[in-house]
């Protein structure tokens, strides 16, 4: 790789501050003690123990926190297999639409998509709350996930499948110890981009909650309104920092997964 | 492959580790009864604590939602899937709601403490007799400003914004009915004015004022006059004393020509399971101590007379948010136009917003 030029890396460095200041801004107010953002006084963690000591909000990340792993894990599950289907199905143009009908969810608007699902949901009569939120999420994070496996699937050379068969593996064999170390990659950026869209999502969730069930992105809205309050920056530094620790475990495990032997055949 | 699987159970083993954290914090949030009251309110718009004190006196269980505008809550009562108990709509809105079949009636029987509040808040033209809401906050329309940035205005009139020294300072809510209508009051005609020819004066006189007007923009309102980046704005008393509460220079003011009074009230969807919790909910709210206390949390004005009595004089007497009732005749409450005509103002509010970039 050719050498970052100095202007390039001043660059580089001026988009991220751009990117990450107003995030660092918003953390560095929630140890303000004079309770607003206009001025810093001192320095206190009240704003952190507000947020601790408030059940209902304790209650609510929580509950974002099992949606998004919940969701991010089923659709995973269920992306995967999908695009295995797309990538081995042998009707060329029903492959194509599948596809395009994928990448119509995607850029679909959110607002529409919720607005769908509350449709459905009160017309099949299932309440809102919990079911409805981890469904809904689930829906529109396998689209997301099959983005990420399916290149990664057509990067594979088939020769491999061949090789595998011809050793004598069975079809479990195949998919199990060649097909799915080898997209390995792609399924945890599947999992990883599940998981923070659904950590993120607004518009959907806002019309599938109900029965005493929010989550965070919900809650923060309504909060905002009237002016934002300092625990909703304590809140956000707290997400901020857990996000921050689940990318640097992506980081590693994707590291792990780059050891230039193992290339798909570990067990 | 075993990696993955790992992975896998780790999320699940998290997951339900959370799902148990969370069951022993709602137990240990002290609900006691199995019967729950379900709340819609906007967000921050009651004080936590008096939800803990009702589920301790009254036993039932509270379920606290949030909305962020009134068309958003009706639609999800409309749709159904939650069973709400208590939902607090602005005066329009409870017309509306009225007009769909929403709402139940109140048994003002159950409801003792309503001679609680103030007979001027009761009977209301978008809602006879209290049929189907309960006073819970009002408050008006008006003109927050900050003197530190202009030269001794003080908006008694609502034709000091079309002032030229104000040029690119004013900032308006993105509100057809608010903004409409304060061109129909510096006119000196009524807010909800249905003639034509007035409506069109109104237009014109509000494309004047386009060199003034820095923004039309929604809740950010707020954010950029603590900031002091704008001058004047056109707001709501309660958003009003929450700029005011952050930066102490601003101050606050309804023209003299009138304006809008508004009221929050709280209501009983048709789609409640627990109608006698409800009416238990709204008289606690009535209470004189809770709502005074509610009062301190929230900022905006009580309709309750026995509850401002207990509060700090200092905040009652001050007329900018607690006008008197010679002030308060003055003011209009928004009627229902109708779909049609609000057709109309939207549009003419389009064309004012066109006009105005």
């Amino acid at each position: 790789m050719e050498k970052t030029s100095r202007t390039a890396k001043l660059y580089l460095v001026l988009v991220f501050v751009i990117l990450y200041a107003p995030i660092f801004y918003l953390i560095f107010y929630s140890f303000n003690s004079g309770g607003s953002m206009n001025d810093f006084e001192s320095f206190t963690l009240e704003h952190y123990a507000a947020v601790f000591s408030d059940t209902r909000l304790m209650m609510i990340l929580i509950n974002t926190v099992i949606v998004a792993l919940l969701s991010a894990l089923l659709s995973t599950i269920i992306g995967v297999f999908g695009s295995l289907g797309i990538v081995y199905m042998r009707n060329k143009s029903l492959r194509n639409s599948i596809l395009s009908l994928n990448n119509v969810l995607i850029v679909s608007p959110d607002v529409v998509i919720g607005a769908s699902f509350l449709i459905l949901f009160t017309m099949i009569g299932v309440k809102l709350g919990f079911a409805s939120v981890l469904i809904s999420h689930i829906a529109f994070s396998i689209p997301i996930v099959v983005l990420m496996v399916l290149p990664k699937l057509q990067e594979m050379n088939s020769s491999l499948i061949d090789a595998a068969a011809d050793l004598g593996a069975t079809k479990r064999d195949i998919l199990t110890r060649v097909i799915i170390p080898f997209i390995k990659p792609g399924i945890f950026a599947g999992f990883f981009l599940a998981l923070t869209y659904s950590l993120d999502d607004f518009a959907v969730t806002f019309f599938v909650t109900g029965n005493g069930f929010s989550t965070l992105s919900v809650e923060i809205y309504s909060m905002a309104r009237a002016g934002i309050t300092l625990t909703i920056n304590a809140l956000s530094g707290i997400i901020f920092i857990v996000t921050l620790v689940l990318v640097v475990g992506y980081y590693f495990i994707s590291q792990r997964g780059k050891n230039p032997i193992g290339m798909g055949v570990r067990k | 492959m075993k990696d993955i699987l790992r992975a896998s159970i780790a999320i699940l083993i998290v997951c339900i580790v959370l799902f148990i954290v969370n069951d022993y914090l709602d137990k240990s949030s002290g609900k006691a009864g199995s019967d729950t009251v379900t709340i819609f309110n906007w967000g921050e718009y009651i004080d936590p604590d008096l939800i803990a004190q009702f589920e301790e006196e009254s036993g039932y269980r509270v379920v606290y939602e949030t909305f962020d505008s009134n068309e958003a809550m009706m639609t999800k009562i409309e749709q159904g899937g939650t069973s709400y108990d208590i939902a607090i709509p602005s005066e329009y809105a409870i017309e509306k709601m009225k007009e769909k079949d929403l709402l139940l009636s109140i048994d003002h029987t159950k409801i003792p403490n309503l001679k609680n509040i103030d007979p001027y808040f009761l009977d209301l033209s978008f809602d006879p007799k209290n049929k189907y809401s309960i006073p819970y906050f009002w408050g008006t329309v008006g003109i927050v400003f900050n003197p530190t940035l202009l030269d001794g205005q003080t908006f008694e009139s609502w034709e000091t914004l079309w002032d030229p020294s104000l040029r690119g300072q004013v900032l308006l809510v993105d509100g057809a009915r608010e903004v409409i209508g304060m061109g129909l009051n510096s006119l000196g005609y009524s807010l909800n004015s249905t003639n034509e020819k007035e409506l069109h004066e109104a237009v014109e006189k509000l494309k004047k004022l386009s060199p003034n007007i820095k923004a039309i923009i929604g809740d950010e309102v707020t954010q950029l006059m603590i900031n002091e980046e704008a001058a004047v704005a056109l707001t709501w008393s309660g958003q009003a004393a929450d700029m005011m509460w952050e930066n102490e220079e601003l101050d606050y003011a309804v023209p003299k020509e009138g304006s809008n009074l508004w009221f929050d009230n709280m209501v009983i969807p048709k789609t409640a399971a627990n109608i006698e919790g409800a009416h238990a909910f709204i008289n606690f709210i009535l209470d004189a101590e809770v709502s005074a206390q509610n009062a301190d949390y929230v900022g905006y004005s009580i309709p309750n007379a026995a509850a401002m009595e207990l509060m700090d004089e200092e905040v009652t007497s001050d007329e900018r948010f607690y006008p008197s009732v010679e002030q308060r005749d003055n003011l209009e409450v928004y009627n229902n136009l109708g779909l049609e005509m609000l057709g109309k103002y939207n549009e003419l509010f389009l064309e004012f917003k066109m006009s105005s970039n």
